[in-house]
């Protein structure tokens, strides 16, 4: 099976890059060639300007990654797991990860068997952000967590984010929205778009037509809009490269003089016309 | 801390959402001058958004004269002019015109708005709103 295929990205240095798809996409796959969990079996794939497949251990010391189902070693207490780790990173910074440990309000006596999900997702995040890493690597860092806990996380990440290239594969589209300067998206294994976040939610918008008549759909609509419906009176669609007066012209051309109103997208909604125009198409 | 909060609306940039809700927190008083700025890094934890957005609004405030760089301390807020009506008046600008957009398409008058201005202006407790309704 082909999980990945023919998906060329790049992400920025500094970036906080999130990867974006519906579920079976091969985000975690790609991920995972990234880190050289998985082999690939074509292309090749850099990590810090190193074939990832070829990392050394400098290199992945300036590297951290947490993903949704990481295995921790439960019958260690949280302070023995961050002081075993502490020698394989030379940036390992005590007062970071004392820090980080209050702020999570983390109890470093108990082993990590005994942590509720939250706290093990906060104690896998410290071990990784104790270090400086230079990319943090997150596969669906918030997954099954409260919003409180997803708060916390991704304040911890802000604050270790300045200067770090971060891409984080996730589902809480809304969170992701307000951090994340570059959107990647994936769909059956091939990279759709990757672009910046503003560029992106620029492009986007929703748009209403108010007819005076049952409107009957034009044959031929440009090929940027998609999930075109009607009902009485209306048209609604979406535009995935909107320009206000090119998209008026082609507006008034198929409609005539009618009134249109825009209205932009919330990344959430972007995805639901992404994913549903896929899924029609596949 | 960041001692306002901003409720993001998609679509807009991020960093005009914050600058605007920064100056209105010092407009209205919420932040007055001398007092310590949000960090980057506080504004980038509080508010959950970039790094770099963060830095890009505080270089605009600052690049409006809204905030000051005091060497060894950080950027404070400014020592402003007594902020002029017209300055507030722009602050509400934009809710105002969509007001008066969605009133627009519903078919309302501008007496019914006024009216409705009124109404709520009193439920939370502020005065003039009976001065409004009389003088319509």
């Amino acid at each position: 099976m082909t999980a990945i295929d023919s998906l060329d990205l790049q992400v920025p240095e500094g970036a906080i890059c999130a990867l974006v798809g519906p579920n079976g996409a091969g985000k975690t796959t790609t991920l995972k060639v990234l880190m050289n969990i998985l082999p690939a079996t074509h292309g090749r794939a850099e990590i810090l300007g190193v074939q990832s497949t070829h990392l050394s251990p400098r290199t992945f010391a300036q590297i951290g990654y947490f993903s949704e189902n990481q295995d921790l070693p439960d019958w260690m207490t949280l302070k023995y797991f961050l002081a075993y780790l502490k020698p394989f990173y030379p940036n390992w910074d005590d007062a970071r990860a004392e820090e980080l440990l209050h702020q999570f309000d983390l109890p470093s006596n108990t082993k990590l068997a005994n942590l509720s999900r939250g706290m093990r997702a906060k104690a896998a995040l410290t071990s990784s952000l104790a270090y400086r890493p230079r990319l943090l690597v997150l596969d669906e860092p918030f997954s099954g967590l409260d919003a409180l806990v997803r708060d916390e996380l991704t304040g911890a990440l802000l604050e270790s984010a300045d200067g770090a290239t971060v891409l984080i594969s996730s589902h809480d589209l809304s969170e992701i929205e307000s951090f994340a300067s570059h959107v990647c998206y994936i769909e059956h294994g091939r990279l759709r778009f990757s672009e910046e976040m503003g560029s992106l939610t620029r492009r986007f918008r929703a748009i209403e037509i108010t007819l005076p008549h049952q409107p009957s759909l034009p044959v031929s609509t440009p090929a940027t809009w998609l999930g075109i419906e009607t009902s009485a009176g209306v048209v609604r669609f979406v535009e995935t490269d909107y320009e206000r007066a090119r998209t008026h012209a082609a507006v008034h051309r198929l409609f005539g003089d009618v009134e249109v109103s825009v209205n932009p997208m919330s990344l959430r909604e972007i995805f639901v016309t992404l994913a549903t125009a896929g899924k029609k198409a596949a | 801390m960041v001692p306002w909060r901003v409720t993001f609306r998609p679509g807009v940039s991020l960093c005009e959402q914050v600058v605007y809700s920064a100056k209105k927190a010092v407009i209205s008083g919420q932040m007055r001058p001398g007092d310590s700025f949000p960090s980057v890094r506080s504004l980038s934890k509080e508010l959950k958004i970039n790094p770099n957005t963060a830095h890009k609004v505080i270089a605009q405030l600052v690049n409006e004269g809204l905030l000051e760089v005091r060497p060894g301390i950080g950027t404070v807020v400014a020592e402003l002019p007594r902020s002029r009506a017209s300055e507030r008046i722009s602050l509400v600008g934009n809710e105002i015109e969509q007001l008066v957009v969605e009133a627009k398409k519903l078919g309302m008058g501008l007496d019914d708005v006024l009216d409705a201005v009124s109404d709520h202006w009193e439920r939370l407790g502020g005065e003039g709103g009976k001065f409004l309704r009389r003088r319509s």
